[in-house]
């Protein structure tokens, strides 16, 4: 009840202002140039990419993500009303699970808009759609995992710049794992780093059309884990006023 | 005896070395209005968010309407309305639905209709769907207010909630304050003296994060001397204190 309190909040808040449509202009912008070009190139060399745009995103969340979150608690230490949700008779994770629940729900609207790609393919050669679905299914679950890697930094700091920017350092680090891997000659190293990625768990496999039991696993873990963290980060808070 | 809505006993806080609130005790009343005084960094607002729950005590503990602040911290939060000191708020929300927010969020059935009866209470209904960023202070101060009563709280802890308003609006706060204690037990603090007496049944002293004195108002004054001020009983106070430190 109180997350979906505070989802409607979160959701109002992202619908109201201008910064989640620059943010959502500037994904379609982005998807749309390198959709266009890679369309371009399907006419003469290659077949189009169905998992083009999921992949995109999945190094665009590594910027976007922290962007869309930074303001999340960091904004509430500012203006003082964090004091009052934690004076509130709510839980930490309540709010915590709202908050993420509003981010998401406006992620998931900018995936859908992407969905226009998927049409304009459809209407002139013929995608394989179950191609395209997973890796929708994937970057979806990914861009959860990324939102979570934000708020933990926004809970963290009153500074929506340091938490912008820390996230992104995070998760350009848990993006970078993935090539890391490539880097150790010893396998099992590799596959530590690999398996500790975020990237690693959508590129094998969402993004080549695979739906794996455990990549799922592994980002609704990612997710649990996050806003745990989040809400023991807000508690801590208390301890030092 | 009628039972305490806030009961205070033994309440410490310290950050690191410092003691903010030393081994605070006292109880406040059904229908009582305390006044919390002392000079800045005295440890008010520290009291307050030990109460209000958003402080867990390093000492020492408290019931709020019978509930343990620590122990059972949900259910005394539910008895609590709290205005902090700086009116915490969404600028980009109406008055109505931040109030209705709030009122949501502490659980109110028929939020609607209690952040509206509120928001008439405060008198701000001709403004209900103003952004709360074009308000002037007053009116945030009033919006503070229906937040902390939207949901029928039996305690208020106010923190401050005259700093920084013109006469006349400090005036209807106060009228506001002793309208509110006839029913409720409400807790506000002040570094401001004169108002304390004006208002409150019962004041504490704090200073140093110890209480230093208690007593009405009029009884803490007559122990200096008929005429004497709050502020004189208070320098006493405090430059009797001074001197024992030395």
């Amino acid at each position: 009840m109180t997350s979906w309190i505070v989802f409607r909040r979160e959701i109002a808040q992202f619908l109201t202002t201008p910064f989640a449509y620059v943010i959502g202009a500037a994904v379609l912008l982005l998807t749309g140039i390198l959709f266009n070009r890679d369309l371009n190139i399907s006419f003469s060399t290659k077949p189009a990419d169905p998992a083009l745009v999921p992949g995109i995103l999945s190094f665009a969340m590594v910027f976007f993500a922290p962007l869309l979150t930074m303001r999340m608690f960091a904004e509430e230490q500012r203006e003082g009303t964090m004091e009052l949700l934690l004076t509130a008779p709510v839980r930490e994770l309540s709010i915590v699970l709202g908050k993420f629940l509003g981010a998401w729900a406006y992620f998931t609207l900018l995936l859908l808009l992407t969905g226009v790609y998927q049409v304009i393919l459809l209407s002139i050669t013929a995608p394989d759609l179950g191609h395209a679905l997973s890796a929708y299914i994937g970057i979806w679950l990914y861009g959860g995992a990324t939102l979570t890697v934000g708020m933990v930094f926004s809970a963290l700091t009153e500074n929506q710049i340091v938490a912008a920017f820390l996230g992104m350092v995070a998760l350009m680090l848990l993006w970078l794992a993935d090539q890391a891997g490539q880097l150790f000659s010893n396998i099992d190293v590799a596959i530590i780093f690999r398996t500790m990625s975020l990237q690693g768990h959508f590129s094998t496999s969402f993004a080549s059309g695979l739906m794996r039991a455990e990549d799922v696993a592994f980002f609704a873990g990612i997710i649990a884990v996050m806003l745990f963290i989040t809400a023991q980060i807000l508690e801590s808070q208390r301890w030092h006023g | 005896m009628t039972k305490a809505m806030i009961e205070v006993t033994r309440l410490t806080k310290r950050f690191g070395d410092r003691i903010a609130v030393d081994h605070v005790s006292f109880l406040a009343k059904p229908g009582e209005v305390v006044g919390l005084l002392g000079p800045n960094g005295a440890g008010k607002t520290t009291t307050m968010r030990m109460l209000t729950g958003f402080l867990p005590p390093s000492e020492g503990g408290a019931k709020i309407a019978g509930h343990d602040i620590a122990a059972d911290s949900l259910n005394a939060r539910r008895n609590v309305g709290y205005l902090p000191e700086r009116v915490p708020v969404y600028p980009d929300m109406t008055v109505r639905e931040y109030v209705f927010f709030w009122a949501r969020l502490r659980g109110q059935r028929d939020a609607r209709a209690r952040a509206d009866a509120v928001i008439a209470q405060v008198n701000l209904s001709e403004r209900r769907d103003t952004l709360i960023r074009n308000l002037s202070k007053g009116m945030r101060q009033r919006l503070g207010f229906a937040q902390a009563l939207v949901h029928d709280p039996p305690v208020l802890i106010l923190d401050e909630p005259t700093i920084g308003i013109d006469p006349r609006q400090v005036i209807e706060v106060r009228d506001t304050v002793r309208e509110l204690g006839r029913t409720k037990t409400v807790l506000f603090s002040t570094h401001i003296l004169s108002e304390a007496e004006h208002t409150c049944d019962r004041v504490i002293i704090l200073h140093q994060g110890r209480i230093v004195a208690q007593g009405q108002p009029s009884d803490l004054k007559r122990k200096l001397r008929p005429d004497a001020t709050l502020e004189e009983v208070f320098l006493s106070i405090v430059g009797a204190e001074r001197g024992a430190d030395k």
